[in-house]
């Protein structure tokens, strides 16, 4: 019954929210679909998953593809179109794209085969404009309740952001990713114009223009020929841009389109902004015409044109530099030779000083204490003054390489002591000890000159601060070499000081000493001194204990330039040197207040030391440190080229010979890396020359240094290059902190796949940092090949396409370096290294974990209640649920097992065998433990399993899926099996209340419709709906009248469910009552109308009422809007009962209601129905009605129970009756039955009886005697046999007639004996004739009897 | 109440003897037949005419077969089956239906 209230089936939108209300408020009565409350259940369930789901779905339905989308498809995509294109067919809906997406659909609609597309480009039109925009979607098939194809669901995601995102980003990225020197302005815009080339999306055409005096000039153009008339400076107004302000100008005419098919109408002029002044010039960018102008894409314009504006500055401003740095240097060539000048020149006024001073103190006649005190003075002074000169002459002259020194062979030892001697006075007069250890060691060359020096100045420094304790001064050889120490137990050096301790001008500040004169150049030159004698000095200082400086010098002279070698040996004396040190000395004796120290300021760099010698790395590391920089210090080539990809340093100073990789190696490595390519590197070497320096510069280090070197000129080239990778590596730098800065995980993969380049997204997303760089193919964020062999293939096919394909993306899982698994959706491209031409791939992902573990449970969610909702039974739905779960996680096996109580919990398996005594008794124990563990908490197994315990309806259950070898449960897999679990238990619960609920209505419509004393002939049967499963108001009846005939009714009240249920007894008990009083069905129907006028619910039922005669078959009917019988006849033809027609009951009419005649045929079956058995949606009644007639006219032959069987199996969709169905089968004339003792005598009326029927049926002479006597035989046998124990037995015969056959059954109640024809010929003979005379005869005799089945067909 | 038969003897001028039986022939009265065949015992040849039997069955043919080697019988087409199932052809004709 499909009647239903007007308000019905509404329900279906009830989640809907906003959308749900729209869909409510469509005219469905005008779309194919007709209204909802008529909507198959399948309809109904596609309609509320959509409604219910939260990712945007649209779904098209039935023959013109009827559209309805939820709320997130709308807000995301369908824009303006909405509400308009809810009920609308989806051809109207997406009449601009149907040309792409029409054919998949059709295809989905053809083959049943879900599609996939990810990121189409498709042009809507839902903003007023069309519109580039990119989907991800599946459209997936939906199927009717038959199982037929009748529309698609897509699943849908908008990517338009991501992918033009993307895009923008990589023209971006590129702007910023130019690795060389940019040497000029030409060559910025041209790399510039080359990154624009490649975006003709979003940049169809650009021009560039540059302002000069004389107006503007085109200094670059992309996605345009040369010499297109657009291109002339004057088309443009530059106003605005001047005042640097961006104008959009409409275009028009023949234009350049990029990369689309029709041209912009617009382009942006943006100002190319200077700092501080107008504007370089100013970029015109054609604009994409199927984007709108928002503040993304003039942002993004603005952002390209600041590049290129950056790009102009930046090349400018190299190019300024670099004429300032030529002039520094001038600078300094300058300075040193004033320097060295001025020295020259103090000393002239010094002599002149010096010279009457000295006469003056030495005449006896200047008496004059006061005098002579002052003239000291100004000896003491002058000395000094001497002595400050000469050492900054000796500097100038190291600087300019003019320091001429003469190495004769002398005795170390010797003359070390002989200048330490003169010290002795000083130091022992400061109370301190003074030690000497000096043995002869000749031969070695020294500059006397400068040897007094170094050894003055040490002792000088000593002394100085020195106050308790003692000096060491002592000479010994070692090995080839010579070393001298002087040692202190002073105050020692603060640790962070002593790599400053040999710097010029440098002072330790705070420190205690006994003077606080001193120009911080006395180590300095020393160690430059000894430097020149080719020796090395270093120093060990322990603070508050004291300081030990070590002079290592080499024997011989083969290490000395030959020219300043003499093999003469002068005397061993001390040059008046000594004087103003000596004299200096013991001012410093009684003390004097300390001075402070200004603070030196510098800007720190960070610089990378390489260098195998561990001296010299000190060294440079002091020398370094000291002014300021951040230093690192290594041991090799590798180890800086592992250091500098870890941290990039601002400079990397190198030696050229190193073990593992060489200064030259280690430049080709830096430069070959992306990431160092424009890191200075300043090469430091012994071999001198034009070449090697040529050699250098072309492995390309910035910078080469020739030792020995002096530490100023190694400071001022550190600085110099510092401060040029600065300006030069602005680029680098905005490249790396733009990368850095980005959301997404950036990565850079080689031609072998090779990551080679991360940034810290990616560090922070996988776990795996720089410091692993480069990561080879297999990655080790790789899913296991063993334990993931799905997700391993997965990211196999993503690195294949990563390989092969110029651009792309995919989502793969992925392993946390930690080991937790993680899902990213990556998009890639190739670009070509504008350096090598290497092909290299430039992608990036990211963390899609969360995303895509939701989409897995809502679409595991939506499969399973799909499958519930299709399921009529609690095991039914387990049996489809099953699979969902098996195929979600590729389970080797899904049980369920119930624990309901009785001997052996019931096993429900993906697998055809399921029985609780085949499992494993390993198996059987842990399903057991499972049952008691805490309800809904998944229990994972460490060898490929998991389960969990929920409620069912019988009891508890366990849900066990069990997975491949070592495959892992994540935590996310648990978290979806609960959440399922939980689903899968409240489905159960609710289909077994509705089967419940069923159960009972179904008890109910059984008990009115009665025990089923039907006169014989008769057969019914009654089915309630099944999808959903309801009980309605069909009713059969028949009664048998007074007169002996039999009034049958089959009838039909509006509605379902117990109401409708209760109107149908109410109103069967009625019919019955007046057909017994009437005997005439048009009265019993007019009486009826009465009686359903007073009755709520009964009007518009309709009925089929007949008064049969059994024995003729005459049959008097009418009907009250009821579909009409079906007559089929013994010989296929079939006759429809349609006259005697009127309307339903309650229904007024003029006129009286007819009444028809009809006489059933012999062997006829007359079928009566309600309209659920024939009804079907989109076909007409008569159909169904000739299909139920087929189907009797089909089944003639069976007996009238199978007969009936058939017909309500074979009219029943798949999913089962949408409506219920009753069935009324009488077959003409009725089915013989006698009863009768057990008797001979009986035998002659009975045969009267049967021959008597035989004639009702039609059946002819021969077959009728053949009958009798085969009959007759087996009453015989019955009587002889049977009840040969027995007498006074019954026996009972009965026979029917199908359309071709009769059937007969004897049935005593008494055993047969076995037939001995030996001692009983003529009842062997019995039994013969029966198997002669029939076509079929079975005996079957149990404890209660024998029964002998008789069959024969009868001719036509 | 036992079948309704009756049963005739006759003897024809050649000697033979003639039984005609009308009815039906069934194990509540097959006795008879046989009772009335042995009391022909003495006649070589002895005709059972069932041209007026509407049924007879197995009991009724057991009385018949004792006597096989003297039996001629007349039927009809209706018992015809039942006779030639019985093995009783060679002895059985049936006369033209008028």
């Amino acid at each position: 019954m499909d009647r239903e209230e007007p308000d019905a089936g509404a329900e279906v939108f009830a989640g809907g929210g906003e959308v749900g209300r729209d869909l409510m408020a469509v005219a469905w009565d005008q779309t194919p679909l007709g209204p909802p409350a008529q909507w198959p259940q399948s309809l109904r369930t596609a309609v509320s998953i959509l409604l219910s789901s939260r990712f945007p779905m649209w779904m098209a339905w039935g023959p013109q593809l009827t559209f309805f989308c939820n709320a997130a498809y709308r807000d995301d995509t369908l824009g303006s179109k909405y509400p308009w294109a809810l009920g609308r067919p989806a051809s109207e809906v997406w009449a601009e794209i149907w040309d792409d997406i029409g054919p998949r659909i059709l295809s989905v609609l053809a083959t049943g085969h879900a599609t996939w597309d990810q990121g189409l480009l498709l042009f809507l039109e839902r903003s007023g404009y069309r519109e580039e925009t990119y989907h991800t979607f599946s459209y997936s098939p939906l199927r009717d309740d038959d199982g037929d194809l009748v529309g698609m669901l897509c699943v849908v995601s908008e990517d338009t952001v991501r992918v033009i995102g993307e895009r923008r980003m990589a023209t971006l990225r590129d702007l910023g990713s130019d690795p060389t020197v940019v040497r000029t302005e030409e060559q910025a815009l041209a790399f510039a114009g080359a990154q624009l080339e490649r975006n003709q999306h979003d940049l169809p055409f650009t021009l560039t223009y540059l302002f000069d005096p004389s107006g503007s000039r085109l200094a670059g153009a992309t996605g345009i020929i040369d010499g297109h008339p657009v291109a002339d400076p004057a088309r443009w107004p530059t106003e605005a841009v001047m005042r640097g302000e961006s104008e959009l100008v409409p275009l028009t005419g023949d234009l350049p389109s990029g990369d689309w098919h029709e041209p912009p109408t617009e382009a942006l002029l943006v100002p190319l902004l200077q700092q501080g002044g107008i504007p370089y010039g100013f970029l015109v960018a054609g604009l994409n015409r199927f984007r709108a102008l928002d503040d993304v894409y003039r942002g993004f314009v603005d952002l390209v044109a600041g590049h290129i504006a950056a790009a102009i500055g930046s090349a400018r401003s190299y190019q300024a530099q670099q004429r300032r740095a030529e002039e520094l240097a001038e600078l300094d060539r300058a300075k040193t030779a004033f320097f060295s000048n001025i020295s020259h020149e103090f000393r002239t006024p010094l002599t002149l000083i010096m010279g009457p001073v000295e006469e003056l103190r030495g005449r006896p006649d200047i008496t004059d204490g006061g005098v002579r005190a002052e003239l000291d003075v100004i000896h003491r002074n002058g000395l000094r003054l001497g002595k400050l000169v000469t050492t900054l002459l000796d500097f100038s002259r190291i600087e300019a390489g003019r320091m001429q020194a003469r190495f004769e062979p002398l005795d170390l030892g010797a003359t070390t002591a002989e200048l330490a001697s003169v010290f002795r006075s000083a130091i022992e007069r400061a109370e301190l000890s003074f030690e000497v250890d000096c043995p002869p060691l000749p031969g070695v060359y020294l500059d006397r000159g400068l040897w007094e020096k170094i050894v003055l100045n040490l002792l000088s420094n000593a002394l100085k601060f020195t106050f308790t304790g003692g000096v060491r001064v002592s000479v010994r050889p070692e090995g080839d070499d010579a070393v001298v120490t002087v040692a202190d137990t002073g105050v020692g050096v603060p640790e962070p000081e002593m790599p400053k301790l040999f710097e010029r001008f440098h002072r330790i500040e705070n420190a205690r000493s006994r003077s606080n004169e001193g120009s911080g150049i006395g180590l300095a030159l020393v160690k430059e001194l000894v430097e020149l004698h080719g020796g090395t000095i270093t120093a060990t200082s322990v603070l508050g204990a004291g300081t030990t400086f070590t002079i290592r010098l080499r024997a011989g002279a083969g290490h000395l330039p030959p020219e300043s070698v003499t093999t003469e040996a002068g005397a061993v004396t001390v040059s008046s040197t000594a004087d103003p040190f000596v004299e200096e000395a013991l001012r410093w004796l009684p003390g004097g207040p300390e001075e402070p120290i200004p603070d030196r300021s510098e800007k720190p760099a960070t610089v990378l030391i390489a260098d195998d010698n561990a001296d010299m790395r000190d060294y440079l590391t002091r020398l370094l440190r000291s002014a300021g920089h951040e230093v690192q210090a290594v041991p090799d080539g590798q180890a800086a080229l592992e250091a500098a990809r870890l941290r990039n340093p601002d400079l990397i100073v190198s030696d050229v010979m190193m073990p593992r990789l060489d200064g030259l190696q280690l430049v080709a490595a830096l430069r070959a890396d992306s990431r160092t390519a424009g890191t200075p590197v300043l090469l430091l070497s012994a071999r001198a020359g034009q070449e090697a320096s040529i050699e250098g510069l072309e492995a390309g280090a910035d910078d080469y240094l020739v030792k020995p070197f002096s530490s100023a000129e190694l400071l001022a080239r550190v600085r110099a290059n510092v401060e040029l990778s600065r300006l030069r590596n602005h680029h680098a730098r905005w490249r790396t902190a733009m990368i850095d800065s980005l959301q997404e995980a950036f990565f850079v993969c080689d031609e072998d796949g090779a990551v080679i380049e991360i940034n810290s997204t990616f560090a922070s997303v996988l776990g795996y940092g720089p410091e692993g760089l480069p990561y080879a193919p297999v990655h080790p964020w790789w899913p296991d090949r063993e334990s993931d062999p799905e997700g391993f293939q997965q990211v196999q096919d993503a690195f294949g396409l990563l390989m092969d394909q110029s651009a792309g993306n995919y989502t793969i899982p992925v392993k946390h370096r930690d080991g937790h698994k993680l899902w990213v959706a990556a998009a890639f491209n190739q670009v070509e290294d504008p350096d090598t031409g290497r092909r290299a791939v430039v992608g990036t992902f990211r963390d899609v974990t969360a995303e895509h573990y939701a989409v897995q449970r809502e679409s595991a969610l939506a499969a399973l209640s799909v499958r519930l909702s299709q399921a009529e039974s609690v095991p039914g739905a387990l049996t489809g649920v099953l699979p969902v779960l098996e195929e979600l996680w590729q389970a080797t096996r899904v049980y369920a097992v119930v624990f309901n109580g009785g001997a052996d919990p019931t096993v429900f398996t993906t697998e055809p065998e399921a029985r609780w005594d085949a499992l494993s008794e390993r198996r059987r124990r842990a399903l057991t433990t499972l049952r008691d563990k805490p309800l809904l908490t998944p229990v994972a197994e460490q060898a490929g399993g998991a389960g969990i315990a929920l409620e069912h309806p019988d009891g508890a259950m366990v849900l066990w899926v069990e997975l491949a070898e070592k495959r892992p449960f994540t935590e996310q897999d648990q978290t979806l099996l609960a959440l399922l679990a939980g689903h899968l238990g409240q489905g159960l619960h609710r289909i077994h209340q509705i089967d419940q609920q069923r159960e009972t209505a179904l008890a109910l419509q059984r008990a009115i419709l009665g025990p089923a004393q039907l006169p014989a002939g008769f057969a019914v049967r009654y089915s309630p709906a099944t999808r959903p499963l309801k009980v309605g108001g069909d009713w059969y009846d028949t009664v048998t009248l007074a007169d002996g005939r039999i009034g049958i009714v089959v009838g039909d009240c509006v509605g379902h469910g117990l109401r409708a249920a209760t109107v149908m007894g109410q109103l069967r008990s009625a019919c019955r009552a007046l057909l017994l009083q009437n005997t005439d069905p048009a009265q019993t129907l007019t009486a009826l109308d009465r009686f359903a006028a007073q009755l709520p619910g009964a009007m518009c039922a309709t009925v089929f009422c007949g008064v049969l005669d059994p024995a003729s078959g005459e049959l008097t009917y009418a009907s009250a809007g009821h579909p009409p019988a079906v007559v089929t006849h013994a010989d296929g033809a079939t006759d429809l009962l349609d006259q005697g027609r009127s309307r339903p009951l309650g229904v007024r009419a003029e006129t009286e209601r007819p009444e028809a005649h009809y006489t059933v045929p012999v062997r006829a079956t007359l079928l009566l129905y309600t309209d659920g058995l024939v009804e079907r949606r989109r076909q007409p009644l008569t159909t169904g009605i000739q299909r139920a007639a087929t189907a009797v006219q089909q089944a003639r032959s069976a007996a009238l129970e199978d007969l009936a069987t058939v017909v309500m199996d074979s009219m029943a969709p798949d999913s089962g009756y949408d409506d219920d169905v009753a069935l009324l089968l009488y077959r003409h004339p009725g089915p013989l039955e006698v009863e009768f003792p057990a008797e001979a005598t009986r035998l002659a009326t009975v045969r009267s009886m049967l021959r008597g029927w035989l004639a009702r049926c039609g059946v002819d002479s021969t077959t009728t005697q053949n009958v009798l006597v085969a009959a007759g035989e087996a009453c015989a046998n019955a009587i002889e046999h049977g009840h040969r124990a027995l007498p006074g037995g019954l026996i009972r015969l009965r026979a029917a007639a199908t359309a071709h056959d009769l059937h007969l059954t004897i049935t005593d109640t008494g055993a047969w004996k076995t037939p001995q024809p030996a001692a009983d010929p003529h009842r062997g003979r019995g039994m013969t004739l029966m198997r002669a005379l029939m076509s079929e005869v079975t005996v079957t005799t149990g404890a209660a009897g024998t029964i002998v089945g008789l069959q024969t067909r009868i001719p036509r | 109440m036992s079948t309704p038969l009756t049963l005739t003897p006759a003897r024809t001028p050649d000697g033979a003897v003639l039984l005609t039986a009308v009815g039906e022939i069934d194990m509540s009265n097959a006795a008879a037949l046989a009772t009335a065949l042995t009391d022909t015992e003495d006649a070589a040849t002895v005709t059972v005419d069932l041209t007026a039997v509407e049924y007879i069955d197995s009991a009724g043919l057991a009385a018949l077969f004792p006597h096989i080697d003297r039996l001629r019988l007349v039927s009809n087409s209706l018992l015809a089956p039942v006779l030639s199932i019985a093995g009783l052809d060679d002895i059985t004709t049936i006369p033209d239906q008028q």
